[in-house]
């Protein structure tokens, strides 16, 4: 740091104001911060190494269950109905109830 | 930046030590005061640094592309905070040592107490002045003021055009202007 604009600064914050500001710098980083920074960094390469080895040793058992999940639905989508009623059964169904009523009033002397 | 992408610690290492106090002190004064929240983000902002170092594009400075990582995560962090609604439960202080970490400012040698006294008290103003501004604000003065960044730079880190940074500056300025009247007159 220490890279401040203490010069006349017109689209800045003016010549006073950058003054009183460069009175008042921000903190520096703590000592230990590198080492931290690497520590954590290392942990986290730690937990990404244990997860790969977790997916890996359980991998046969995830395979299994993928499988299962895809042959249930696979075998689901067979057992259902999938022949729909054409319009053609539809209609000769609702031709013969409009007859057997016709018919019937016919019979009844309506 | 190469050796960092290839994976090499040290090089990492050295690339922290050169620019911690930068990304610390930035983190520090847009979350408003040091601790251990303020230290995560700028571990983040290193730890981003290290999986993204394959991305940089060396047409660039280092230092733009750096602090536009760091304004990405602080930027995440507040607005997470401000959603949980617990900014005002900033803790200023070391979870670890129980130490005010605002010791850690940079050295007032030759001073005596007194003057000591004034320094703390003119930098509590400024930090005080400084964190009531608008986060878009707060930003473009820190990094046209402790970072040295000229106006294209703090666009391109923030986003926004140059008219924009600029007028965001010029706000930013009367308001501290109001807010720091008594020391400016003073210090004249």
């Amino acid at each position: 740091m220490g890279n401040q604009h203490s010069s006349p600064d017109q689209e800045g914050l003016g010549e006073g104001l950058g003054n009183l500001l460069g009175k008042a710098p921000p903190p520096r980083a703590p000592s230990w911060f590198a080492a931290k920074t690497l520590a954590r960094l290392r942990q986290e390469k730690e937990e990404d190494q244990k997860t790969v080895s977790l997916w890996m040793r359980w991998r046969w058992v995830w395979a299994a269950g993928t499988a299962a999940v895809v042959a249930g639905w696979i075998l689901w989508q067979k057992s259902e109905p999938h022949d729909p009623i054409s319009d053609r059964a539809v209609f000769a169904a609702l031709d013969a109830l409009v007859e057997q009523d016709e018919e019937n009033r016919w019979w009844a002397g309506l | 930046m190469a050796r960092v992408a290839s994976g090499d610690e040290e090089a990492f290492r050295q690339l922290i030590e050169r620019h911690q106090d930068r990304v610390y002190g930035t983190v520090v004064r847009m979350m408003g005061g040091a601790g251990p929240e303020a230290e995560e983000v700028a571990q983040d902002v290193f730890l981003r640094v290290w999986r993204s170092a394959g991305t940089f594009r060396g047409d660039g400075k280092f230092t733009t592309w750096l602090m536009s990582v760091t304004r990405n995560q602080i930027f995440t962090r507040v607005g997470r905070m401000k959603r949980r609604a617990d900014i005002d439960a900033f803790d200023p202080v070391n979870a670890e040592t129980g130490e005010s970490m605002m010791e850690n400012q940079p050295e007032r040698a030759g001073l005596g107490p007194s003057d000591q006294l004034a320094c703390k008290e003119l930098e509590e103003a400024v930090t005080a002045a400084c964190s009531q501004l608008p986060d878009n604000q707060r930003l473009v003065v820190h990094l046209r003021q402790y970072e040295g960044m000229e106006f294209e730079e703090i666009g391109q880190v923030t986003g926004l055009s140059l008219t924009a940074v600029k007028a965001l500056m010029f706000r930013a300025r009367e308001t501290l202007k109001k807010k720091l009247s008594g020391y400016l007159t003073a210090s004249n």
